[in-house]
């Protein structure tokens, strides 16, 4: 009994210190409401690929905002979350949870294997591993020919039980509840004392070394927890895309989901989904932008945001989280936050 | 008949390891000296592509394509660094790989706007287009053996620079301790402008001399970057030796495998199995090397640093 109350308590501190992103959770739960009463169903479709991305770009900052490793291949797992789905169908395999067991199981497993590999080293050498790995996947799904290869292959939306995922918003529902989830999960695993060993190890690893603890240990772990939380937005992306080729491992969506992280602020609960909602509204909107202004290079976009990209680099430190806390303390602040400059 | 396949693909294998020299030399000089990931190498590559081959399609002139084309990779690099690069060298790795990624999709989507999304193709002239003996009655087309001879000229060319003469030491005591050698009075900041802009130019004569085998597209400097990095893992990060070894190596295995693999595995295991397998595995085969060589020696067969 007194192990439930001690949750609750650590549970409603954690949703305290992270009212930010339990405020977003309690946004997407309320946004099939609005595009209902709005008529804008397409933008369930926009919030589901938000949801899935910040849920893949959550799993990347265990590693990257709170490990200190710059993993550049987190992407794979994504893809082998996704083909888990494909390739289980593809053997008969139509059940939901299964595909999710499988999900947990196999990118658990890579990632041990990667993860032992690539964390043998650190600095440059550790990104261009992870990356020359994420694409040594990519090519293995492209040579595939018996499950699309190049091409892909159709998945139908998995069996989860009584969840009929074709009947409106259950996906999005299911989603929603998984995304919860694992900001749970995460919100208990970074103050836990792993989570607070692995931050430690980020800002110096000797320490923790002396202190008589391994590094690799922690650093291996924290690696197949995030690999795990990939691979389960993967197995929810593919039955949304209802489709899984290599494309979905490409290495540019490694990038995309580390620009998710830097965008919203690294090594927060809040910033990764935050990073997502406005990575993909910016996908969304600058063509529209563009558009209006030389109707003729609308879908070359990318001209605009890859500059954008390079100044957010140069001018922008701590993401929007950082930017939103430093306004709210200057407000509270007035007089401190002058005094400091 | 065998014997001329694997004389043809070795050469093929030869004329792939040095053009991944090209990139790569550069590559591990950035990686190595500067500390700074640069993944927009490949956009150089690109770079060097289209200007070849737009020189190339307004002049008629394949060769004047390629001479001009030159100085115009090591303007857009020295360039590059002077507006952007120089400003990142302080930032960490996270941020540098971010602004490069910003990079690569501005020089993407720029010759996209500029030249169309269609990939470019340049006629090879008539006395590049033939075929030379390499052994009686074995033919090897005459311009990719020029590839070959040009890509090992300049890995002759690189290795005197490096090892004679004055800027070749400086280069190497940079790799070894960039604050020493500053503090010994060399301009460090102009070494470093100078090696990103020779890095620059060496990938976009890749770029160059790959344009009339591959097609010349938006992107196309990718796999390339994805490949060269993989060399810089195996030769180890700022060695200019370990590039041409690991690129040699890893153009042949990366071509002979695709080839011979399927067949290798057709002498152990049933036909379909193997049919399906072997592709798979020969497209992983250069990163089960790089596996491997970490697994045994973690920084690379020729570290820089020591």
């Amino acid at each position: 009994m007194s192990g439930l109350s001690h949750f609750l308590i650590l549970a409603s501190d954690g949703m305290k210190a992270n009212r930010l992103f339990w405020l977003l959770i309690a946004g997407f739960a309320l946004f099939p409401i609005f595009t209902h009463f709005a008529d804008l169903p397409f933008w369930n479709d926009v919030a589901m690929r938000i949801m899935l991305l910040g849920m893949a770009a959550m799993g990347l900052n265990l590693v990257l905002g709170y490990g200190g490793m710059v993993s550049f291949g987190h992407a794979a797992f994504i893809g082998i979350g996704a083909y888990c789905v494909g390739i289980g169908e593809f053997y008969g395999l139509t059940n939901g949870w299964a595909h999710i067991l499988l999900g947990i199981i196999v990118c658990g497993l890579m990632g041990l294997v990667i993860g032992y590999l690539a964390l043998r080293t650190s600095g440059i050498y550790f990104i261009m591993i992870t990356l020359a790995f994420a694409q040594m996947l990519f090519f293995l799904f492209v040579s595939l020919e018996q499950f699309g290869g190049d091409d892909g292959m159709s998945i139908d939306r998995a069996e989860f039980g009584f969840i009929d995922l074709y009947n409106p918003l259950r996906l999005y529902f299911l989603i929603w509840v998984i995304l919860a989830l694992v900001g749970l999960g995460l919100m208990f695993i970074v103050h836990s004392r792993f989570g607070v060993t692995l931050r430690a190890i980020k800002s110096n690893e000797s320490r923790i070394e002396a202190m008589g603890l391994e590094p690799l240990q922690f650093k291996i772990t924290g690696y197949v927890v995030s690999a795990v939380i990939c691979g389960l937005a993967g197995v929810l992306f593919a039955n949304w895309q209802e489709y899984v080729s290599p494309d979905i491992m490409h290495w540019t969506r490694s990038g995309e989901l580390m620009i998710i992280i830097i965008l919203g602020g690294l090594g927060t609960l809040a910033g990764p989904l935050l990073g997502a909602i406005v990575f993909l509204l910016l996908e969304e909107s600058l063509p529209i932008m563009l558009g209006t202004v030389a109707p003729a290079y609308a879908e070359n976009w990318m001209i605009i945001f890859g500059p954008l990209l390079i100044m957010v680099v140069m001018f922008g430190r701590g993401g929007l989280v950082g930017l939103l806390a430093a306004q709210r303390q200057s407000k509270n602040n007035p007089k401190r936050d002058k005094a400091g400059q | 008949m065998t014997f001329t396949l694997i004389l043809e693909q070795t050469f093929n294998g030869l004329q792939a390891g040095v053009t991944l020299f090209l990139v790569a030399a550069g590559l591990t000089l950035i990686l190595g000296i500067m500390d700074f990931v640069f993944l927009a190498h490949g956009s150089q590559v690109m770079i060097g592509a289209y200007a070849a081959a737009a020189i190339t399609l307004a002049t008629g002139n394949f060769y004047l394509g390629v001479l001009l084309a030159i100085p115009v990779t090591f303007a857009s690099g020295y360039l590059l660094e002077y507006l952007i690069i120089r400003h990142l060298y302080r930032r960490d790795h996270m941020e540098q790989v971010l602004a490069t990624f910003g990079l690569i999709l501005f020089f993407n989507e720029a010759i996209r706007v500029s030249f169309g999304p269609a990939a470019l193709f340049s006629d090879l002239p008539p006395s590049l287009s033939g075929f030379v003996e390499i052994l009686p009655a074995t033919p090897y087309p005459a311009y990719r053996l020029g590839v070959i001879v040009v890509g090992l000229l300049c890995a002759v060319g690189i290795h005197l620079l490096v090892s004679r003469t004055r800027i070749g030491a400086m280069v190497r005591a940079g790799a070894n301790n960039p604050e020493m050698t500053a503090a010994l009075g060399i301009n460090i900041k102009i070494l470093f402008r100078f090696i990103f802009a020779t890095g620059a130019c060496l990938a976009g004569v890749a770029g160059m001399m790959l344009g009339p085998l591959t097609a010349v597209q938006p992107g196309m400097g990718e796999p390339l970057l994805i490949l060269s990095l993989v060399v810089i893992i195996i030769g180890g990060i700022g060695s200019v030796r370990g590039a041409f070894v690991a690129a040699i190596i890893v153009g042949l295995v990366d071509t002979l495998g695709r080839v011979f693999l399927p067949a290798i595995l057709r002498l152990f295991v049933e036909q379909a199995t193997a049919d399906g397998a072997g592709p798979a595995l020969a497209s992983m085969l250069v990163y089960i090397l790089m596996a491997v060589v970490l697994i045994f020696r973690p920084t690379g067969l020729f570290p820089a640093k020591g």
